[in-house]
């Protein structure tokens, strides 16, 4: 029996009977993985940036003013909808369309659908956004992208699910790795909820408790299990060692995938919707410590030992980062749903302090990691050690820098307000937060720089690793 | 490890999925009245009132003004002023504006600080301060929606004088009774 970090990381070249005159580029192995991938990079630039100004913004109001399209309110949700459409979502399906033929030992059902829908999903997304800096927002948050972009994106989920689905049944290795669970999780409920999310026509209190439980699953079940299907195939391959414990694998995703869809109630705690939907979204929020811990538990065990190869292996750095700010954020999360704590916290920075953990902390390290993985384990080239150090130190110093300051922010904001304090009470309080907040980001921001262009010259200007060194790395 | 199938993982998956739908999305519509019925004196959006939500959606108002004061002690003053939101209130919000940040100030009663019984000094406050925040209040971080038609800022002034306004309707009618 071979465990993950055995398996090959080749893949069968499919059609190989056909004359290559026939093989377009994007038929070739791969292809799809790349598009999805450097895409997923391109766009965590470009939230990152749009990011940096807002936060400007939130300290010196009158930067860029007077350009509707780039007034706060219309960039706000551009950020957002790039960051989990564009950067996460295309990022870890990159990674998703590497895994997956790898782990069925079978060519992907269509690699030429994949380069298809990734380069459609680009197109779509921009213009999207477009529509929403030129004031067509569909105005309720996460589903902000108008008619038809916001639909054009499930179906395309759709054509990407069914080309990974016909992959996952088609495969010619029986056994099913816990990287495949965490993707069947992501792909097959997601056309439900997103089209729920984002047609619905409901009004008021129910339009509110639709909009979080479709938001949270897009968090929950289709990023966070994307993200964390990645972190199960590299990490076992980077330390060369199988996972930890497949039982507590076993537990940490059949938790997650019966407790994370009920976590969007906790949204509306305190606020004006039945009582037995804040009591059932709690429950589910605080239950969501088993999950946590099954992976805190496994990827520790799995980590344990390790510190010679995380001194080398800059992508195996930014797995752990990944892994400590998912199970920091995860924990937090649950700890922001306690009534009393939520009572305090909700609506302060805070909650931007969890998000930005989560995305910023979990989200991009997951997504650098594995393109780490893949210029040195499958593309075989060497990336520029100096530049990959520099934008590891900045990316987490910029992570501890946000999540620091927007957290002291947010617990002042909260006792502010138990204090008697208002919104407007607050604001020069929280002015070198703010300041703290941009320059974190505009260190993050560097660092992806730096990032993208190592990246960059690696793949066109390559320099072969030296060969069967494949132990060293 | 033993060979498992896809297809219980598949069906194993839709019934969790399945049973968080029906407890979030199906439950609150089907078995809960308050969700689905409005509020004693609550009135519809006017026709200006329902294009200035359109401009406040458009603007991204939402992102840093909520709409929704709770029965807690951080927001004991809006209680103390407004009284805690229910469900009924937002019967005609389509799209919902509850919010989850507070950059400025809760909105859901504005309307009942600056009175359409004012007049134009509070419609004059409300439009002056959309062009220019920061004549008004010098620490604020609202953007200026100096690119607002005057149209538009009509419309959006109707709708912010319209938010709880009927709360005060109510109590005026039921003093005269």
């Amino acid at each position: 029996m071979t465990s993950i970090q055995d398996r090959n990381d080749s893949v069968i070249i499919p059609n190989s009977t056909k004359p290559s005159s026939e093989l377009l580029p994007i038929d070739l192995p791969d292809s799809a993985a790349q598009i999805w991938l450097y895409s997923g990079i391109f766009w965590m630039s470009v939230t990152m940036l749009i990011g940096v100004v807002e936060a400007v913004k939130l300290f010196y109001p009158e930067f860029l003013q007077g350009i509707p399209a780039l007034a706060y309110g219309r960039l706000r949700p551009v950020h957002i909808n790039i960051g989990l459409f564009g950067f996460m979502s295309m990022g870890y399906l990159g990674a998703t369309f590497y895994m997956v033929p790898r782990l069925t030992q079978t060519p992907l059902f269509s690699e030429r659908l994949g380069s298809l829908t990734a380069w459609f999903w680009n197109f779509n997304l921009l213009a999207g956004c477009l529509g929403i800096m030129m004031g067509f927002s569909k105005g309720k948050e996460y589903t902000e992208i108008p008619f038809p972009f916001d639909m054009t994106i499930g179906i395309l989920v759709i054509a990407i699910a069914g080309n990974l689905f016909s992959t996952i049944t088609l495969r010619q290795e029986r056994r099913v790795y816990v990287s495949l669970w965490y993707i069947l999780l992501a792909i097959i409920p997601f056309p439900i909820y997103y089209t729920l999310g984002n047609a619905s026509k409901f009004s008021g209190i129910e339009d509110a408790i639709i909009n979080w439980f479709y938001s949270h699953n897009l968090f929950g079940i289709w990023l966070t299990t994307l993200g964390l299907a990645t972190l199960y195939y590299i990490v076992p391959k980077q330390v060369n060692k199988p996972l930890y414990s497949h039982i507590i694998s076993f537990v940490g995703f059949w938790t997650l995938a019966a407790f994370y869809p009920w976590n969007g109630g906790h949204h509306v705690i305190w606020g004006p919707v039945p009582m037995w939907v804040m009591t059932a979204s709690v429950t589910a929020s605080i239950a969501m410590f088993i999950p946590t811990c099954a992976t805190m538990i496994n990827f520790g065990g799995t980590a344990w030992g390790t510190w010679e190869i995380m001194k080398r292996d800059i992508g195996y750095r930014f797995s752990l980062l990944a892994y400590v700010c998912y199970v920091g954020a995860s924990l937090w999360g649950t700890v922001l749903a306690v009534m009393s704590l939520n009572a305090k916290l909700h609506f302060t920075n805070m909650t931007i302090a969890h998000v930005h953990l989560g995305f910023l902390g979990f989200g991009v390290p997951g997504v650098i990691a594995f393109t780490y993985f893949y210029l040195e384990r499958s593309l075989k080239l060497k990336y520029s050690r100096n530049l990959a150090e520099w934008h590891f130190w900045l990316t987490m110093l910029g992570i501890f820098g946000y999540v620091v300051s927007m957290g002291i922010s947010g617990w002042m904001e909260g006792s502010a307000w138990e204090a008697g304090s208002s919104p407007q009470g607050t604001m020069l309080d929280k002015y070198p937060y703010h300041v703290a907040r941009a320059i974190s980001g505009l260190i993050v921001l560097v660092g992806q720089f730096l990032f993208v262009g190592n990246v960059y010259k690696t793949v066109n200007y390559p320099i072969d690793l030296p060969a069967k060194s494949g132990v060293t790395l | 490890m033993r060979y498992i199938s896809v297809f219980p993982i598949v069906v194993i998956l839709s019934i969790l999925f399945g049973s968080a739908f029906t407890g979030l999305v199906i439950a609150p519509g089907v078995a809960s009245d308050i969700v689905r019925s409005p509020s004693v004196g609550l009135v519809a959006y006017s026709p200006t009132e329902a294009k200035g939500r359109k401009i406040y959606a458009r603007e991204g108002c939402v992102y840093c003004h909520s709409q929704q004061v709770r029965n807690v002690k951080a927001d004991e003053n809006l209680v103390a002023a407004f009284g805690v939101s229910k469900a009924g209130d937002y019967f005609y919000d389509l799209p919902h504006f509850l919010g989850t940040s507070r950059q400025g100030p809760d909105l859901s009663n504005e309307g009942r600080v600056w009175r359409r019984e004012i007049g134009a000094p509070a419609r004059d406050y409300l439009i002056g301060h959309f062009i220019n925040p920061r004549q008004y209040n010098p620490n604020s971080i609202m953007p200026a929606f100096d690119y607002l038609s005057t149209q538009e800022l009509s419309d959006l002034t109707d709708y912010i004088q319209s938010l709880g306004a009927w709360k005060d309707s109510i109590k005026v009618a039921e003093a005269s009774l």
